[in-house]
C-alpha cells in the first residue's frame, strides 16, 4: 500500500515537473518572441546596472557624477569586465532578465559587435530623433552611426570615438636626454641608441597581442599610401599589392633594427607592455586617443598604481605623429571607430530609464562633455571639444599644446580601424604579422594568406 | 571464493538473473523498493543526465551549425562541413602534436622528479615534513596568481635572464616566450612545477604500502638502494604511474590555464593546445559550430586515449 502510494506521488512529481519544464519553456518562448517597443527615453527615475570593458573606472564615476547632476534619481551602477572575455560573458547575460540594463557595444569585429549582439538591444532610432530632431544623423560623427546600425536598427548611441595611428611619449624622459619625437626611421634608431645607452628603454610594444600590432601596421600603410589599408579591408586592394610588401618589410624593420624591444612578441600589449610604459621602464608606445586620458592627473596615478608603482609620481606623456618610415611624406593620419555605444538591454525592466541614460551619454551636451573632458574618447555629438581650462593636466605647459593638436587632428579623422575587418581576416592578421616578425613566414606567405581569407569573404 | 563472492547480491544493485523460480521472488521483491529509491538519486540524476550529458549531445549538435554562439543570432546547419575545416586545419593538428609531446615530456618528468622525492621522503631526512610542503605547495596555487609571476621571470628583462647575466651565462640568456620552442619550454616548466606535487603524494602513499618485509627480504638477498627501488619499489607503484599517466593524458588534452595565461598560445601558435585552440575559435573568431567539432575531436581523444591506457594497463597487470 505504501509502496503502491509513493509510485503514484513519484508519478505526480513527475507529472508536475513536465508541466512545469513546457510551462517555463513556452514562456521563454514567447518572451523571446515579442518585440518589445521602442523606448524614448523619458524616465527620471531608476536604478541600472551598466556594463562595459571601458571606460576606466575613474572616468566611469566622472560620467555617472555628472549624469546625477541633471537626473539624480537615476542611480548607475558600472560593472567592468574585462575586454577579453567580454563577448563570453556578456552573450548569456544579455538573454537573462538579471543582466545589465544598458552594455556597451562596438562596430565591426572588435568585442562586444553589433552585429552578434544588436539582436539583444533596443532599437534607439525614435528615443535619438526625439532628442535630437530629423536631422540627428547629421549632428553625430559618422563613425558612431552607421557602424552601430544594424538593419536599420540604432544598437548603441556611441559615446564617442577612438583613433590609433601615432605614438605616445614619456616626455620626462625626451626631455631629460634633450630627445625629440623621432619622425624618420633613422631618427628612431639615434633615439633609441640614445636612450639605450642611458639605460632606458625606447619603445615598448606587445606584439603577441595582434590588435595592437593591426594598429602598427595600418599606421604603416597609411605612411606609404593613404586609405590603401581600408581598400584592402574592402577588397578593392589585394592584399598582395607591392604595397604592402613595402610595409610588411616595414613592419619587419622595426624587429631588425631595435626599435621593438627583445622579446616583443612574447608580450601583450596589455597588461605588459602598458604596465612597463606606465612604470617609466620605456620612453615610448604605440597606443591610440584612448590614451589621452593618462595625461590627466588623477587618471596617470590610477594608471600607474595599477601597473604596480608605489606612491607614483605621474609621468608627463604628450602624443607624437607615426615617423615617416616609408619616406613618403603621408604622416599624421589617424584613424579610429566607434569606442563604444550604450545599448539598452531588450530584458531590462527599466527601458525608458536606460535610454535616458543612454541618450544622456550620446546625445545630450553635458554628457559629451563630460565624455570629452575625460579625455578618454572624441565625442560623438559634433561641436563639442575638451574644456582644458577644467582639466587638471600633469604638466599643462608640455601637454596642452599637442594635446590640442592631436584631438583637433583625431575630430577630423575619417579612416575606420577595425569596422571594415572581419572577425577571420583579424585572425589571418595574427598569424601573418606575429609570423613575419618571428621568422615563421615570409612575407609572401604572409600577405598570401590575408589575401586568401579575403577572397573568402 | 571469487565466485561465491560475485554470486553475492550486491546492496542496491538487481543481481542478473538465472531464470530460476528464487531469483523472480527476489527480483519482484525488489521492485517496488527499487522504485521508491528513484526520487532519492532523481537530483543526481538530473544532474548527470541534464548537464553532463545534455551538454556533451548538445555540443555535437552545435558542431553541425554554422553559428556565432550568441543564443539569439541566427544558425545554419552545414552537416559535417566544420569536421572537413577542422582535419585542413594546420592549426589544429598543430595543437594535436602539442599535447602529444607535451604530454610525453611532461609525464616522463613528473614521473621520474615524483618517484625520487617520494622514494626520499621514505629515508629519514631531516625537515622531511617541510620538505613535503614545499613540493606540495604548487599543486594547491591556482595557475592565475602564479601566470603573472612566470610571465615575469621568463621576461627578456625578467630574473632568469639576470641571473644568467649574473652568473656569465649571458649567451644562453633570451627573451624565453618570444620564441615557440622556447615558449613551450616554459608552459612545461610551469606544468611540472605545479603537478610533480601530486605525483610525489601519489608516489608517496603507494609506496607506504609496500610490506617492509619484502624489502627487507630483498636487502638480505644483498640489494642496493637503486636496486631495491629498481627491481622492487617501481613495479610494485606500476598501479600508480598508469594511473598518473592516464590523468596526465587527459591532462594534457585538456590543457588550457597555463598556455593560455602564460604565452595566450603563442608566439604564432606555438603553444596552441586544443584547449586554448577552442577559447580563440569560440570567443575572438565567433565560431562556435567549428569550436564545438573541435571540442567534440577532443572528447573523443580523450575517451580513446583513456581506453587505450586502461586496456594497456590491464594487459599489464596480467602478465
Amino acid at each position: 500500500m505504501r509502496t503502491s502510494t509513493t509510485t503514484r506521488r513519484s508519478r505526480r512529481t513527475a507529472a508536475v515537473a513536465v508541466s512545469t519544464l513546457a510551462l517555463l519553456g513556452l514562456t521563454a518562448c514567447s518572451s523571446g518572441g515579442e518585440e518589445a517597443a521602442a523606448p524614448t527615453g523619458g524616465a527620471d527615475s531608476g536604478s541600472l546596472t551598466w556594463w562595459g570593458w571601458t571606460p576606466d573606472a575613474v572616468n566611469a564615476e566622472k560620467l555617472i557624477a555628472a549624469f546625477n547632476e541633471e537626473y539624480p534619481d537615476i542611480e548607475v551602477t558600472f560593472v567592468s569586465k574585462p575586454i577579453d572575455s567580454y563577448d563570453s560573458v556578456l552573450g548569456p547575460a544579455i538573454t537573462s532578465s538579471d543582466g545589465p540594463d544598458v552594455f556597451n557595444v562596438a562596430p565591426g569585429s572588435a568585442n562586444g559587435g553589433v552585429d552578434t549582439f544588436g539582436a539583444a538591444a533596443l532599437d534607439l532610432t525614435p528615443a535619438v530623433e526625439d532628442a535630437l530632431g530629423e536631422d540627428w544623423k547629421d549632428q553625430l560623427a559618422p563613425a558612431g552611426v552607421d557602424p552601430l546600425t544594424v538593419d536599420g536598427k540604432l544598437v548603441g548611441m556611441s559615446a564617442g570615438a577612438v583613433y590609433s595611428g601615432g605614438l605616445w611619449i614619456n616626455q620626462d624622459i625626451f626631455d631629460q636626454y634633450g630627445l625629440q619625437a623621432p619622425t624618420t626611421m633613422e631618427e628612431w634608431t639615434q633615439v633609441c641608441a640614445t636612450l639605450e645607452q642611458n639605460g632606458e628603454g625606447c619603445f615598448v610594444q606587445g606584439a603577441g597581442q595582434h590588435a595592437f600590432d593591426m594598429d602598427t601596421f595600418e599606421a604603416i600603410a597609411e605612411n606609404v599610401e593613404p586609405g590603401l589599408y581600408v581598400d584592402a579591408t574592402e577588397g578593392e586592394v589585394p592584399w598582395t599589392d607591392e604595397r604592402f610588401v613595402q610595409a610588411m618589410e616595414i613592419w619587419k624593420s622595426l624587429f631588425d633594427e631595435g626599435i621593438m624591444q627583445e622579446g616583443a612578441i612574447g608580450l601583450q600589449q596589455y597588461p605588459d607592455a602598458n604596465n612597463a610604459f606606465m612604470s617609466g621602464d620605456y620612453a615610448m608606445i604605440m597606443m591610440g586617443t584612448w590614451y589621452t586620458q593618462y595625461a590627466v592627473r588623477d587618471s596617470m596615478i590610477a594608471a600607474m598604481e595599477a601597473a604596480g608603482v608605489a606612491s607614483p609620481e605621474p609621468i608627463t606623456i604628450t602624443p607624437a605623429v607615426f615617423p615617416d618610415l616609408a619616406g613618403t611624406g603621408n604622416t599624421g593620419s589617424l584613424f579610429g571607430d566607434a569606442d563604444y555605444g550604450l545599448a539598452v538591454s531588450a530584458q531590462t525592466d527599466q527601458p525608458e530609464a536606460a535610454t535616458t541614460f543612454a541618450l544622456w551619454l550620446g546625445a545630450s551636451e553635458a554628457g559629451q562633455q563630460a565624455v570629452a573632458n575625460t579625455l578618454n574618447n572624441i565625442p560623438a555629438l559634433q561641436g563639442i571639444t575638451p574644456q582644458w581650462d577644467q582639466i587638471d593636466l600633469v604638466d599643462p605647459s608640455r601637454q596642452l599644446e599637442p594635446l590640442q593638436e592631436y584631438t583637433e587632428r583625431a575630430g577630423e579623422a575619417t579612416q575606420p580601424r577595425f569596422a571594415t575587418v572581419s572577425a577571420d581576416l583579424n585572425s589571418a592578421f595574427e598569424d601573418a604579422l606575429i609570423g613575419v616578425a618571428s621568422d615563421d613566414m615570409t612575407i609572401d606567405e604572409a600577405l598570401a594568406a590575408l589575401q586568401a581569407v579575403q577572397d573568402e569573404e | 571464493m571469487s565466485t561465491t563472492a560475485a554470486a553475492r547480491p550486491t546492496p542496491g544493485r538487481s543481481a542478473p538473473s538465472s531464470g530460476r523460480p528464487d531469483d523472480r521472488a527476489v527480483a519482484r521483491r525488489r521492485g517496488p523498493r527499487q522504485a521508491s529509491g528513484l526520487p532519492w538519486i532523481l537530483p543526481a540524476v538530473v544532474l548527470v543526465v541534464g548537464l553532463i550529458y545534455f551538454s556533451i549531445g548538445y555540443t555535437g549538435y552545435v558542431s553541425t551549425l554554422d553559428w556565432n554562439g550568441f543564443i539569439l543570432s541566427p544558425s545554419e546547419p552545414i552537416g559535417g562541413e566544420n569536421y572537413r575545416e577542422m582535419v585542413a586545419d594546420p592549426v589544429f593538428w598543430k595543437a594535436l602534436w602539442h599535447t602529444a609531446y607535451f604530454f610525453v615530456i611532461t609525464f616522463a618528468v613528473q614521473t621520474v622528479l615524483g618517484f625520487v622525492f617520494a622514494a626520499l621522503m621514505h629515508s629519514r631526512i631531516r625537515f622531511g615534513t617541510l620538505f613535503k610542503v614545499v613540493v606540495f605547495v604548487p599543486t594547491v596555487l591556482a595557475p592565475a596568481i602564479m601566470a603573472p609571476v612566470f610571465r615575469q621571470i621568463f621576461d627578456a628583462n625578467g630574473q632568469l635572464n639576470r641571473l644568467l647575466d649574473a652568473v656569465g651565462l649571458d649567451a644562453v640568456s633570451q627573451p624565453w616566450l618570444a620564441d615557440s620552442t622556447t615558449a613551450m619550454g616554459v608552459v612545461m616548466v610551469v606544468t611540472v612545477w605545479q603537478w610533480t606535487g601530486l605525483t610525489f603524494i601519489l608516489f608517496y602513499a603507494a609506496m607506504s604500502q609496500i610490506d617492509p618485509e619484502v624489502l627487507e627480504a630483498a636487502r638480505i638477498d644483498g640489494a642496493g638502494n637503486l636496486r631495491a627501488l629498481r627491481s622492487i619499489v617501481w613495479p610494485m607503484v606500476r598501479g600508480t604511474t598508469a594511473a598518473l599517466a592516464l590523468l596526465g593524458l587527459i591532462g594534457a588534452l585538456k590543457t588550457f590555464d597555463v598556455p593560455y595565461l602564460v604565452t595566450k598560445g603563442g608566439p604564432n601558435h606555438g603553444t596552441e593546445f586544443l584547449g586554448t585552440y577552442i577559447y580563440q575559435v569560440m570567443v575572438a573568431e565567433k565560431h562556435f559550430g567549428y569550436a564545438a567539432a573541435i571540442s567534440v575531436a577532443l572528447l573523443v581523444l580523450a575517451i580513446v586515449g583513456g581506453v587505450l591506457m586502461s586496456v594497456r594497463n590491464r594487459r599489464a597487470e596480467r602478465v
